[in-house]
Protein backbone atom coordinates (compact mmCIF):
# COMPACT_ATOMS: atom_id res chain seq x y z
CA UNK A 1 0.00 0.00 0.00
CA UNK A 2 1.23 3.46 -0.85
CA UNK A 3 1.45 6.14 1.83
CA UNK A 4 -1.44 8.11 0.41
CA UNK A 5 -3.75 5.15 0.39
CA UNK A 6 -2.71 4.16 3.90
CA UNK A 7 -3.48 7.67 5.10
CA UNK A 8 -6.83 7.49 3.33
CA UNK A 9 -7.72 4.24 5.10
CA UNK A 10 -6.70 5.67 8.46
CA UNK A 11 -8.88 8.72 7.99
CA UNK A 12 -11.71 6.57 6.69
CA UNK A 13 -11.56 4.45 9.84
CA UNK A 14 -11.44 7.41 12.19
CA UNK A 15 -14.13 9.50 10.59
CA UNK A 16 -16.50 6.66 9.84
CA UNK A 17 -16.34 5.83 13.52
CA UNK A 18 -17.34 9.32 14.65
CA UNK A 19 -21.02 9.16 13.80
CA UNK A 20 -21.47 5.71 15.25
CA UNK A 21 -19.63 6.54 18.47
CA UNK A 22 -21.72 9.70 18.83
CA UNK A 23 -25.00 7.81 18.52
CA UNK A 24 -23.98 4.87 20.67
CA UNK A 25 -22.62 7.14 23.43
CA UNK A 26 -26.10 8.58 23.77
CA UNK A 27 -27.67 5.13 23.70
CA UNK A 28 -25.22 3.72 26.25
CA UNK A 29 -25.81 6.68 28.55
CA UNK A 30 -29.55 6.24 28.28
CA UNK A 31 -29.19 2.48 28.79
CA UNK A 32 -27.13 2.90 31.97
CA UNK A 33 -29.67 5.37 33.34
CA UNK A 34 -32.59 3.13 32.47
CA UNK A 35 -30.87 0.12 34.03
CA UNK A 36 -30.15 1.99 37.26
CA UNK A 37 -33.69 3.31 37.42
CA UNK A 38 -35.59 0.14 36.70
CA UNK A 39 -33.33 -2.70 37.81
CA UNK A 40 -31.28 -1.26 40.67
CA UNK A 41 -33.75 1.18 42.26
CA UNK A 42 -36.89 -0.62 40.99
CA UNK A 43 -38.60 2.49 39.68
CA UNK A 44 -38.59 4.48 42.92
CA UNK A 45 -36.93 7.54 41.37
CA UNK A 46 -37.88 6.62 37.85
CA UNK A 47 -37.36 9.36 35.33
CA UNK A 48 -34.52 11.23 37.01
CA UNK A 49 -31.49 8.93 36.62
CA UNK A 50 -32.52 8.08 33.07
CA UNK A 51 -32.53 11.75 32.12
CA UNK A 52 -29.32 12.52 33.97
CA UNK A 53 -27.44 9.69 32.27
CA UNK A 54 -29.01 10.57 28.92
CA UNK A 55 -27.52 14.04 29.37
CA UNK A 56 -24.17 12.54 30.33
CA UNK A 57 -24.32 10.32 27.24
CA UNK A 58 -24.97 13.31 25.00
CA UNK A 59 -22.04 15.17 26.57
CA UNK A 60 -19.85 12.09 26.06
CA UNK A 61 -20.89 11.99 22.41
CA UNK A 62 -20.00 15.64 21.90
CA UNK A 63 -16.73 15.12 23.71
CA UNK A 64 -15.61 12.50 21.20
CA UNK A 65 -16.39 15.01 18.43
CA UNK A 66 -14.45 17.70 20.25
CA UNK A 67 -11.47 15.38 20.79
CA UNK A 68 -11.44 14.63 17.08
CA UNK A 69 -11.51 18.29 16.06
CA UNK A 70 -8.68 18.96 18.49
CA UNK A 71 -6.74 16.09 16.97
CA UNK A 72 -7.24 17.52 13.48
CA UNK A 73 -6.31 21.05 14.52
CA UNK A 74 -3.13 19.70 16.13
CA UNK A 75 -2.32 18.25 12.73
CA UNK A 76 -1.76 14.70 13.97
CA UNK B 1 -33.51 -13.28 6.76
CA UNK B 2 -33.49 -16.90 5.68
CA UNK B 3 -30.88 -17.59 3.07
CA UNK B 4 -32.12 -19.35 -0.04
CA UNK B 5 -29.55 -22.15 -0.18
CA UNK B 6 -26.76 -22.86 2.29
CA UNK B 7 -24.94 -25.96 1.21
CA UNK B 8 -23.35 -26.80 4.58
CA UNK B 9 -26.77 -26.65 6.23
CA UNK B 10 -28.15 -28.96 3.56
CA UNK B 11 -25.31 -31.42 4.09
CA UNK B 12 -25.81 -31.32 7.86
CA UNK B 13 -29.54 -31.88 7.44
CA UNK B 14 -28.85 -34.86 5.21
CA UNK B 15 -26.59 -36.21 7.96
CA UNK B 16 -29.52 -35.96 10.36
CA UNK B 17 -28.22 -33.09 12.46
CA UNK B 18 -30.74 -30.49 13.61
CA UNK B 19 -30.19 -27.22 11.73
CA UNK B 20 -32.23 -24.43 13.32
CA UNK B 21 -34.30 -22.19 11.09
CA UNK B 22 -34.10 -19.28 13.50
CA UNK B 23 -31.03 -17.13 14.12
CA UNK B 24 -29.84 -19.21 17.08
CA UNK B 25 -30.77 -22.71 18.14
CA UNK B 26 -32.39 -23.73 21.40
CA UNK B 27 -29.92 -26.36 22.64
CA UNK B 28 -26.18 -26.88 22.32
CA UNK B 29 -26.15 -29.14 19.28
CA UNK B 30 -28.52 -26.82 17.43
CA UNK B 31 -26.40 -23.83 18.33
CA UNK B 32 -23.34 -25.59 16.96
CA UNK B 33 -25.18 -26.27 13.70
CA UNK B 34 -26.36 -22.70 13.06
CA UNK B 35 -25.14 -21.44 9.68
CA UNK B 36 -22.90 -18.76 11.08
CA UNK B 37 -21.08 -21.32 13.23
CA UNK B 38 -20.62 -23.84 10.44
CA UNK B 39 -19.42 -21.16 8.03
CA UNK B 40 -17.04 -19.84 10.64
CA UNK B 41 -15.53 -23.30 10.83
CA UNK B 42 -15.32 -23.39 7.05
CA UNK B 43 -13.39 -20.10 7.07
CA UNK B 44 -11.16 -21.39 9.88
CA UNK B 45 -10.47 -24.63 8.01
CA UNK B 46 -9.67 -22.66 4.88
CA UNK B 47 -7.31 -20.37 6.77
CA UNK B 48 -5.54 -23.33 8.35
CA UNK B 49 -5.31 -25.58 5.30
CA UNK B 50 -4.47 -23.11 2.50
CA UNK B 51 -1.40 -21.56 4.18
CA UNK B 52 -0.24 -25.08 5.06
CA UNK B 53 -0.50 -26.07 1.40
CA UNK B 54 1.10 -22.93 -0.03
CA UNK B 55 3.81 -22.43 2.57
CA UNK B 56 4.69 -25.98 3.62
CA UNK B 57 8.28 -25.46 2.53
CA UNK B 58 9.71 -21.98 2.38
CA UNK B 59 12.06 -21.26 -0.48
CA UNK B 60 14.62 -18.57 -1.15
CA UNK B 61 12.98 -17.76 -4.47
CA UNK B 62 9.30 -17.74 -3.58
CA UNK B 63 6.65 -19.30 -5.79
CA UNK B 64 3.32 -17.65 -6.37
CA UNK B 65 1.75 -19.01 -3.16
CA UNK B 66 4.56 -17.98 -0.86
CA UNK B 67 4.85 -14.66 -2.67
CA UNK B 68 1.23 -13.81 -1.94
CA UNK B 69 1.59 -14.47 1.77
CA UNK B 70 4.89 -12.58 1.94
CA UNK B 71 3.25 -9.51 0.41
CA UNK B 72 0.26 -9.73 2.72
CA UNK B 73 2.24 -10.35 5.91
CA UNK B 74 4.85 -7.74 4.98
CA UNK B 75 2.22 -5.12 4.25
CA UNK B 76 0.37 -5.80 7.49
CA UNK B 77 3.59 -5.75 9.48
CA UNK B 78 4.56 -2.34 8.04
CA UNK B 79 1.11 -1.08 8.78
CA UNK B 80 1.22 -2.19 12.43
CA UNK B 81 4.78 -0.95 12.93
CA UNK B 82 3.71 2.51 11.83
CA UNK B 83 1.00 2.70 14.48
CA UNK B 84 2.34 0.60 17.35
CA UNK B 85 6.11 0.76 17.07
CA UNK B 86 8.43 -2.18 16.50
CA UNK B 87 7.86 -4.14 19.71
CA UNK B 88 4.14 -3.47 19.93
CA UNK B 89 3.64 -4.57 16.36
CA UNK B 90 5.51 -7.82 16.99
CA UNK B 91 3.47 -8.47 20.13
CA UNK B 92 0.06 -7.78 18.56
CA UNK B 93 0.78 -9.09 15.07
CA UNK B 94 -0.59 -12.64 15.52
CA UNK B 95 -3.92 -11.45 16.88
CA UNK B 96 -4.48 -8.53 14.52
CA UNK B 97 -3.37 -10.39 11.40
CA UNK B 98 -5.67 -13.27 12.33
CA UNK B 99 -8.54 -10.83 12.70
CA UNK B 100 -7.72 -9.28 9.33
CA UNK B 101 -7.56 -12.53 7.39
CA UNK B 102 -10.57 -13.95 9.16
CA UNK B 103 -12.72 -10.87 8.55
CA UNK B 104 -11.69 -10.48 4.92
CA UNK B 105 -12.44 -14.10 4.16
CA UNK B 106 -15.62 -14.16 6.22
CA UNK B 107 -16.90 -11.06 4.42
CA UNK B 108 -15.92 -12.26 0.97
CA UNK B 109 -17.34 -15.76 1.33
CA UNK B 110 -20.86 -14.34 1.41
CA UNK B 111 -20.50 -13.15 -2.19
CA UNK B 112 -20.51 -16.73 -3.46
CA UNK B 113 -23.97 -18.29 -3.86
CA UNK B 114 -24.51 -21.08 -1.35
CA UNK B 115 -22.33 -19.43 1.27
CA UNK B 116 -23.06 -16.84 3.91
CA UNK B 117 -20.88 -14.36 5.75
CA UNK B 118 -20.39 -15.38 9.39
CA UNK B 119 -19.78 -11.69 10.11
CA UNK B 120 -23.38 -10.91 9.17
CA UNK B 121 -24.29 -12.23 12.63
CA UNK B 122 -23.87 -9.94 15.61
CA UNK B 123 -22.58 -12.79 17.81
CA UNK B 124 -19.42 -13.13 15.76
CA UNK B 125 -18.61 -9.42 15.47
CA UNK B 126 -19.46 -8.75 19.12
CA UNK B 127 -17.25 -11.66 20.14
CA UNK B 128 -14.32 -10.22 18.21
CA UNK B 129 -14.97 -6.74 19.55
CA UNK B 130 -15.03 -7.97 23.14
CA UNK B 131 -11.66 -9.61 22.59
CA UNK B 132 -10.26 -6.34 21.21
CA UNK B 133 -11.82 -4.32 24.02
CA UNK B 134 -10.41 -6.46 26.81
CA UNK B 135 -7.05 -6.68 25.07
CA UNK B 136 -6.61 -2.93 24.82
CA UNK B 137 -7.52 -2.39 28.46
CA UNK B 138 -5.25 -5.25 29.48
CA UNK B 139 -2.41 -3.68 27.50
CA UNK B 140 -3.12 -0.36 29.19
CA UNK B 141 -2.85 -1.92 32.64
CA UNK B 142 0.22 -3.88 31.60
CA UNK B 143 2.06 -0.79 30.35
CA UNK B 144 1.03 1.74 32.98
CA UNK B 145 0.16 -0.41 35.95
CA UNK B 146 -2.53 1.15 38.09
CA UNK B 147 -1.66 4.59 36.69
CA UNK B 148 -3.73 3.59 33.69
CA UNK B 149 -6.68 5.27 35.41
CA UNK B 150 -5.15 8.62 34.43
CA UNK B 151 -6.25 7.90 30.87
CA UNK B 152 -9.82 8.26 32.06
CA UNK B 153 -9.39 11.41 34.10
CA UNK B 154 -8.91 14.09 31.48
CA UNK B 155 -6.48 17.01 31.69
CA UNK B 156 -7.79 18.95 34.70
CA UNK B 157 -8.15 17.68 38.27
CA UNK B 158 -11.41 19.49 39.04
CA UNK B 159 -13.27 17.84 36.17
CA UNK B 160 -11.83 14.37 36.85
CA UNK B 161 -14.87 12.54 38.31
CA UNK B 162 -17.13 13.87 35.59
CA UNK B 163 -14.61 12.99 32.89
CA UNK B 164 -14.35 9.50 34.34
CA UNK B 165 -18.06 8.88 33.74
CA UNK B 166 -17.81 10.33 30.23
CA UNK B 167 -14.82 8.15 29.40
CA UNK B 168 -16.56 5.02 30.66
CA UNK B 169 -19.57 5.78 28.47
CA UNK B 170 -17.54 6.52 25.37
CA UNK B 171 -15.50 3.37 26.01
CA UNK B 172 -18.65 1.26 26.15
CA UNK B 173 -19.90 3.05 23.04
CA UNK B 174 -16.69 1.95 21.32
CA UNK B 175 -17.57 -1.65 22.11
CA UNK B 176 -20.97 -1.32 20.47
CA UNK B 177 -20.04 0.87 17.52
CA UNK B 178 -17.12 -1.30 16.44
CA UNK B 179 -19.21 -4.47 16.42
CA UNK B 180 -22.34 -2.83 15.00
CA UNK B 181 -20.54 -1.25 12.07
CA UNK B 182 -19.02 -4.49 10.83
CA UNK B 183 -22.25 -6.38 11.46
CA UNK B 184 -24.43 -3.71 9.86
CA UNK B 185 -22.38 -3.36 6.70
CA UNK B 186 -22.07 -7.05 6.04
CA UNK B 187 -25.67 -7.83 7.00
CA UNK B 188 -26.88 -5.08 4.65
CA UNK B 189 -24.78 -6.53 1.86
CA UNK B 190 -26.16 -10.02 2.48
CA UNK B 191 -29.79 -8.90 2.62
CA UNK B 192 -29.45 -6.68 -0.42
CA UNK B 193 -27.89 -9.49 -2.42
CA UNK B 194 -30.57 -11.96 -1.37
CA UNK B 195 -33.40 -9.56 -2.21
CA UNK B 196 -31.97 -8.54 -5.58
CA UNK B 197 -31.30 -12.15 -6.41
CA UNK B 198 -34.90 -13.09 -5.69
CA UNK B 199 -36.35 -10.09 -7.53
CA UNK B 200 -34.29 -10.01 -10.71
CA UNK B 201 -31.55 -12.61 -10.43
CA UNK B 202 -32.02 -13.65 -14.05
CA UNK B 203 -31.15 -10.13 -15.27
CA UNK B 204 -27.88 -9.88 -13.32
CA UNK B 205 -29.36 -7.29 -10.97
CA UNK B 206 -27.07 -8.27 -8.05
CA UNK B 207 -23.96 -7.71 -10.17
CA UNK B 208 -23.26 -4.07 -9.18
CA UNK B 209 -23.87 -4.95 -5.52
CA UNK B 210 -21.45 -7.86 -5.86
CA UNK B 211 -18.77 -5.41 -7.02
CA UNK B 212 -19.57 -3.07 -4.14
CA UNK B 213 -19.58 -6.11 -1.83
CA UNK B 214 -15.94 -6.81 -2.63
CA UNK B 215 -15.08 -3.20 -1.81
CA UNK B 216 -17.12 -3.19 1.42
CA UNK B 217 -15.62 -6.49 2.54
CA UNK B 218 -12.05 -5.23 2.23
CA UNK B 219 -12.75 -1.77 3.64
CA UNK B 220 -14.62 -3.09 6.66
CA UNK B 221 -11.85 -5.58 7.46
CA UNK B 222 -9.19 -2.88 7.18
CA UNK B 223 -11.23 -0.46 9.27
CA UNK B 224 -11.90 -3.02 12.00
CA UNK B 225 -8.25 -3.98 12.32
CA UNK B 226 -7.14 -0.36 12.06
CA UNK B 227 -9.44 0.77 14.84
CA UNK B 228 -8.37 -2.16 17.01
CA UNK B 229 -4.75 -1.14 16.45
CA UNK B 230 -5.51 2.52 17.18
CA UNK B 231 -7.28 1.58 20.43
CA UNK B 232 -4.32 -0.52 21.51
CA UNK B 233 -1.91 2.27 20.58
CA UNK B 234 -4.05 4.75 22.51
CA UNK B 235 -4.04 2.53 25.59
CA UNK B 236 -0.27 2.13 25.48
CA UNK B 237 0.70 5.79 24.95
CA UNK B 238 1.16 8.23 27.82
CA UNK B 239 -1.89 9.89 29.36
CA UNK B 240 -2.50 13.50 28.35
Amino acid sequence: MSDERREMFRQLAEYSQVGMTFVFSILVGFGIGWFLDNKVFHGKITPYLTFIFLGVGIVAGFRTLWELTRKISDGK
Amino acid sequence: MEHPILFISIILEKLGLPVPHTVTGSNLIEQLCTPYMTYTWLVMAFLIIIPKLTMSKLEMVPGSGQNFWEVMIGGLMDFFTENLGESGAKMLFPMMATFFFYIVLANMIGLIPGFMSPTSNLNITLGMTIIVWFTHHFLGFKHHGLHYYKHFMGPSKAMAPFMFVLEIISNLARLISLSMRLFGNIFAKEVLLAVLFMLAGAYFAPLPILCLGVLVSIIQAVVFVLLAVLYCAGAMEEAH
